[in-house]
């Protein structure tokens, strides 16, 4: 499959880039070139300018949308919304059926869902309360659910919150609970560009992307059954008294 | 400066002796409702609604441009910076029109309805406004097969085209900052807005409502408190505003029950 990375140099891209370039042809995107010499192609591509996307996307399967934007409010709003709108563009333009798009937890299990309950999973109607970063994420998936309401797109939504890499875990260290290492991350996207397609149950899906936690605050029991995600590293020590 | 020559205007005295209405906001605080700020002023809809509240309310207006009217006015552009601050600072309630510059294109559209409407709602919230009555459109709506009575408990189907994702967008904004308590939105989704003397022309169209109707609801919207446990706004309130014919597309039942809506002119 040919896919775009749209924000490939963030901290998530490198680990999906690793995950999927085995099996797939990568055109990997952003504002800033790579940090280190990369074997993909490359190109400059900010995910607020339509031309650029557009351009970048021709002749993809896919669009993998990494790309993020934290505090400044117009870069925010315009790379968490308008990119999306953008990416949903090109991809009716070029008739690419799969995008997979990517978020804060919060983009959908904001502070009305984390601050009361348990068990928390990815479908339930998106409360991003008005955090920045959660917001303007939010508005974008908003963006790419309407868009599948109007044309053959499916797109999923991959949530995550704190990324660890399981060799540097601390005993009692604690942490949220909504935490992946890295290389499980990547191999969520793996999945997803793997499965078929009349696969999901809808359009428009969303997956809670964590390990498993030993909190029982939030689920990835639907990332498992949906995607077949298995994580591989267990996390737990983290939140184990320390010796 | 704004603020002093806001104050200072003639309006100021005619509204002292007004019975400024009151309202109270989810949170049980309230207060009377004095100053109003209304955006997109270069819209006509913004200067109907200046006219008409003017009459029991100081009235400020704001536009991204400058735009010229009897009712003072401040420009801004919704940024996240001081100025937005500066613009609502004093309001008791605003009235966001939320009408995108003409000519502007979707990109535009979409970043005036989330990012300036989110600058906008966080000031607001910061500097203690009661109340915000957000104007959306009853297009949200229009998906749905025409035989269905499709109230304000039905889910919005935006189109792609024309003003309905920003409007949606729009009213996706307000909804989170009415859902964590910084302010009490009501959100009156509107038909096409056209003057009373259209109706009487030509043939119905079911999506009309006349402005003066708009006007009134939003004037019902503004001062509408939550004293009457039967008829209470809620931190959150969604309302369709359509004509009182009995062709509308849509119908009002909610808005007149919950405000006390009545349209006067029915086609």
């Amino acid at each position: 499959m040919k896919a775009l990375i749209l924000g490939a140099n963030g901290y998530l891209g490198p680990h999906v880039v690793k995950a999927l370039e085995a099996e797939h042809e990568l055109l990997i995107t952003d504002i800033k070139p790579p940090p280190t010499e990369t074997s993909h192609k490359f190109r400059l591509v900010d995910a607020t300018n339509l031309d650029q996307v557009m351009d970048a996307a021709e002749g993809m399967d896919t669009i993998i949308n990494l790309s993020v934007v934290r505090p400044h409010r117009v870069l925010a709003f315009g790379v968490n919304t308008l990119g999306c709108y953008n990416t949903m563009l090109a991809a009716v333009k070029h008739k690419i059926r799969r995008v997979i798009n990517t978020g804060p937890h919060f983009t959908v299990t904001g502070p009305p869902y984390e601050g009361f309950d348990f068990d928390i999973g990815p479908d339930v109607p998106p409360q991003s309360g008005i955090n920045l970063y959660a917001h303007s994420k939010s508005l974008g998936q908003e963006i790419c659910r309407v868009f599948t309401e109007h044309h053959d797109i499916w797109v999923q939504e991959y949530l995550f919150y704190n990324f660890r890499d399981p060799a540097k875990l601390t005993p009692g260290g604690g942490g949220v609970p909504f935490q992946i290492s890295w290389d499980d991350a990547g191999e969520i996207f793996r999945l997803g560009l793997k499965i078929e397609l009349d696969k999901l149950p809808s359009k428009c899906e969303v997956f809670c992307c964590l390990g498993d936690m030993p909190h029982g605050k939030f689920s990835n029991e639907k990332t498992k059954k949906i995607l077949g995600f298995r994580p591989k590293d267990d996390l737990s020590a983290q939140w184990t008294k320390p010796v | 400066m704004q603020r002093r020559a806001f104050l200072g205007s003639s309006a100021v005295a005619a509204v002292a002796g007004a019975s400024a209405a009151t309202a109270q906001s989810a949170s049980g605080t309230a207060g009377p409702i004095r100053r109003i700020l209304i955006t997109s002023a270069e819209h006509r809809l913004a200067r109907v609604l200046a006219d008409s509240l003017s009459e029991a309310h100081e009235i400020r207006l704001t536009s991204l441009n400058a735009v010229e009217s009897k009712h003072p006015f401040q420009q801004s552009d919704l940024g996240h910076e001081e100025p937005t601050d500066r613009l609502v600072e004093g309001i008791d309630a605003i009235v966001h029109v939320a009408e995108p510059l003409p000519g502007a294109d979707m990109h535009q559209q979409i970043d005036h309805l989330t990012r300036r409407t989110y600058n906008l709602l966080l000031a607001a919230g910061k500097a203690g406004v009661q109340k915000v009555v957000y104007l959306s459109t009853l297009e949200l709506l229009t998906a749905y097969d025409e035989k269905f009575v499709v109230d304000e408990q039905w889910r919005p189907r935006p189109g792609l085209a024309g003003p309905s994702l920003p409007k949606h967008l729009g009213e996706y904004t307000c909804r989170e900052f009415a859902r964590i308590g910084v302010l009490p939105i009501v959100t009156l989704r509107l038909g096409k807005v056209v003057h009373a003397s259209e109706m009487s022309r030509g043939s119905f169209d079911p999506l009309w409502v006349a402005e003066e109707d708009v006007a009134q609801a939003v004037r019902l919207a503004i001062t509408k408190g939550s004293e009457n446990t039967g008829s209470s706004l809620s931190r959150w309130t969604v309302l369709n505003i359509s004509s009182g014919s009995g062709k509308a597309r849509f119908d009002s039942s909610r808005a007149k029950r919950v405000l006390g809506y009545e349209p006067a002119h029915n086609g």
